[in-house]
C-alpha cells in the first residue's frame, strides 16, 4: 500500500499541496482526478521523493522511501526522459543497465503489443508512439507500484485505446497503479478508486463500483457534484 | 466482443446481465467453457477486479462452476437455466409495459399489435 498522509508542499509562497491524504492499494488502479494545476504531478513527484515535502509522511509498504524503493516503484512521466538521438533499443539497454528489476522479456512483449520498431529513434516517434515507449520503459520493470502521469493526454484515439488495453492485461498483473488524468471518459470502467483534487486538497475519495452500486452515480456525476457545488 | 456499459450501474452487475443474455439466447451453452477473468477484462475493457467480482457472484448464483484449477464453465443445472430465461423474459416484458403504459394504450390493442408484429419479426 502507498499511504500519503497530510502532505503539504510550497513552491516559494505558493502552497501547492495543503494537507493531502489518501491510500493506493496493490492490485488496484487509483486515479487522481483534477484540472491542470491542482498538484497532481507534484503528488507523484512527492511519492517518488523527487521533490521534498514540507509536512506529512509518505509510506510505501509501511516504509519511507529509500534508495532500494526505486526497485519497487516506478514513475512514468507525461514526457519521455530519454535522449532524442537514442533508438528505442538504446533506451531499453539504458534501463537494463540502470535497474535490477528490468524485465527484458516483458519489454520485448510490449514492443510487439504496441507494434513498435526498436530501431526507431526517439526523436522520430509520433506523439502516440512516444507515449507507448514511455509506458513500455516503466511497465517492463518488475515493480510493485507504477505511477503514471497523464498517460492519455494529447494522443490520438487509437493510441488511447491501446494504452487503455494495457490496464486490463497481464502487463499490470497485481501491481498497484496510480494514474493522473483530467479526462475520465476513457478509463471510467478501468479504475478501482477515484480521488478528486482541487487546489491542493482532496475533495473526495471513493470506490467507483461502490458509488455506482450504492448511489447509482457515475464518476462524472460525482465530479459534477463535487466541483460545481 | 463489444458490450456497451452504462456509467451508472455497477459494472459487475452489467457483466452478469451480459452473461445471462448470452445463456438465454443460446450463444453460451450449458457446460461451455468461458474466458478466464483476465481474458474477460481484456475483451470487455473493464477492470480485472470487476471481472473477478462478476465471476464470484456468478459462482454464488450457480450460473457458472469451477472444478479445481480448470477454466470455469456455464452451469448445466436445468433449474438455474430456466430461472435465467424467466428472469430475462420478465425484465423485457416489464420494460415493454412501462413504455406502452406511458402512452396510455388499452391492453387489448397492445396485445393485438404484439400478435400482429411478433409474426412479422419472425418472418424477417
Amino acid at each position: 500500500m502507498i499511504e500519503v498522509k497530510g502532505v503539504t508542499k510550497k513552491f516559494g509562497r505558493k502552497q501547492v499541496l495543503k494537507g493531502i491524504s489518501f491510500t493506493a492499494e496493490k492490485g488496484e488502479i487509483t486515479c487522481l482526478i483534477g484540472i491542470n494545476g491542482v498538484g497532481k504531478t507534484t503528488i507523484m513527484n512527492a511519492i517518488m521523493a523527487l521533490t521534498p515535502i514540507n509536512n506529512g509522511q509518505i509510506l510505501i509498504n509501511g516504509e519511507e522511501i529509500h534508495k532500494g524503493s526505486y526497485e519497487k516503484i516506478t514513475f512514468i512521466p507525461d514526457a519521455i526522459t530519454m535522449l532524442p538521438q537514442m533508438k528505442i533499443s538504446d533506451a531499453m539497454q539504458f534501463m537494463d543497465d540502470f535497474y535490477d528489476c528490468w524485465n527484458q522479456k516483458r519489454a520485448d512483449e510490449m514492443l510487439g503489443f504496441f507494434k513498435l520498431d526498436k530501431n526507431e529513434r526517439i526523436s522520430s516517434l509520433s506523439k502516440g508512439n512516444t507515449a507507448k515507449v514511455n509506458l513500455l520503459l516503466g511497465l517492463a520493470m518488475d515493480v510493485d507500484y507504477v505511477l503514471m502521469d497523464e498517460p492519455f493526454s494529447g494522443i490520438d484515439i487509437f493510441s488511447r485505446e491501446q494504452i487503455a488495453e494495457v490496464f486490463t492485461s497481464h502487463l499490470i498483473e497485481d501491481r498497484g497503479v496510480i494514474i493522473t488524468t483530467h479526462e475520465i471518459n476513457d478509463i471510467e470502467h478501468l479504475i478501482d478508486k477515484a480521488i478528486l483534487l482541487n487546489e491542493g486538497v482532496v475533495l473526495k475519495e471513493f470506490n467507483t463500483e461502490e458509488i455506482r452500486e450504492n448511489e447509482g452515480k457515475s464518476v462524472i456525476d460525482v465530479m459534477r457534484e463535487v466541483y460545481q457545488s | 466482443m463489444n458490450v456497451n456499459f452504462n456509467n451508472r450501474d455497477p459494472v459487475y452487475i452489467q457483466v452478469i446481465r451480459h452473461f445471462k443474455e448470452q445463456i438465454a439466447t443460446g450463444s453460451l451453452e450449458p457446460g461451455e467453457e468461458i474466458s478466464s477473468r483476465r481474458e474477460l477484462a481484456n475483451k470487455l475493457k473493464i477492470n480485472p477486479n470487476t471481472a473477478q467480482r462478476a465471476y464470484k457472484e456468478m459462482e454464488e448464483q450457480r450460473l457458472i462452476y469451477t472444478e479445481r484449477n480448470l477454466p470455469s464453465r456455464i452451469t448445466k443445472d436445468e433449474q438455474v437455466l430456466k430461472a435465467v430465461r424467466e428472469e430475462l423474459i420478465l425484465q423485457a416484458v416489464d420494460s415493454f409495459i412501462t413504455s406502452v403504459r406511458s402512452i396510455n394504450v388499452p391492453l387489448e390493442e397492445v396485445l393485438d399489435l404484439v400478435k400482429e408484429n411478433y409474426e412479422k419479426h419472425c418472418d424477417e
